[in-house]
């Protein structure tokens, strides 16, 4: 058979990364995953699902919301795993779709001042509202990403994969811009 | 302008596509006899109000529920939002 290689999304054979400022931008190639569904008839998964707005973990995943009765189960270090498997076995009879290869996961790091600065530059969302635990879908440099906030100190942006370039571009021209006054 | 998102609080406008008349959920019965003559007003015939509107939008970049939103179409003003399967359904989703 073929030996084929991988890339990441950006084309290259190692994650990206680039430090700007107080800010660390990161490719997040390992993470897995998947979407899951409720159905009428369904009982309910054995997760921890969380309400509107936000994101929990979990044991070794971390769920957020995405919509009523919709949720996005992220899944560190399952990229190279059948995560939509593991999933569809936790959640018997709900609607279960691999996501892995549509996503680019890009992590900001930063102390939470900076992170919330470059939230007013980037999202048309009340940084008051996007603390530890949120995720929110939005708009961000013409996309539809998801916003999450794990933690006060990091960020991640989940969006298109074909898009990974478009959204790094934006990503980065913020931050550089936020270096350059502060 | 922010629309109240029964769900996800304030969110910006920007985010959503406007549908139109939330008379649009009640779709008439297309067994009925007198469907052709229906289904012309559904799709023809608008009611156009100065002042108060109930609208579907959608939330596009966003959770992507449909929403029934009353605004007045005079200041722009908007007095609510709800979850368009909520009004639907009468609350039982």
């Amino acid at each position: 058979m073929t030996d084929l290689t991988p890339t990441c999304a950006f084309g290259e054979p190692t994650p990206r990364t680039h430090r700007i400022g107080a800010l660390t931008l990161t490719e997040d190639a390992g993470l897995g995953l998947a979407s899951l569904a409720l159905r009428r008839d369904a009982p309910a998964p054995d997760l921890t699902l969380p309400g509107p707005g936000e994101w929990a973990a979990t044991g070794d995943v971390a769920v957020f919301w995405t919509g009523p009765g919709q949720w996005m189960v992220e899944y560190p270090g399952g990229a190279d795993r059948d995560v939509a498997a593991d999933l569809a076995l936790r959640a018997p009879g709900c609607a279960v779709t691999e996501q892995t290869d549509g996503f680019v996961c890009i992590r900001i790091t930063g102390a939470p001042p900076a992170l919330e600065a470059l939230l007013e530059r980037l999202v048309n969302l009340d940084p008051r509202r996007c603390g530890p635990g949120t995720a929110t879908r939005t708009g961000v440099h013409h996309l539809s990403v998801f916003v999450v906030r794990p933690a006060g100190d990091q960020l991640a942006i989940l969006g298109p994969r074909s898009a990974a370039q478009t959204i790094w571009h934006g990503l980065d021209l913020a931050a550089t811009r936020q270096a350059r006054v502060a | 302008m922010l629309i109240p998102h029964p769900l996800l609080g304030l969110r910006d406008a920007s985010e959503f596509t406007y549908l139109g008349d939330a008379a649009l959920l009640d779709r008439p019965d297309g067994m009925a006899p007198d469907a052709a003559a229906r289904f012309h007003d559904y799709v023809h015939l608008r009611d156009n109000p100065a002042g108060l509107h109930r609208e579907l939008w959608f939330h596009e970049q966003g959770d992507r529920s449909w929403l029934v939103v009353t605004r007045n179409t005079l200041t722009h003003e908007i007095l609510g939002a709800e979850l368009a399967r909520d009004v639907k359904t009468g609350g039982a989703a």
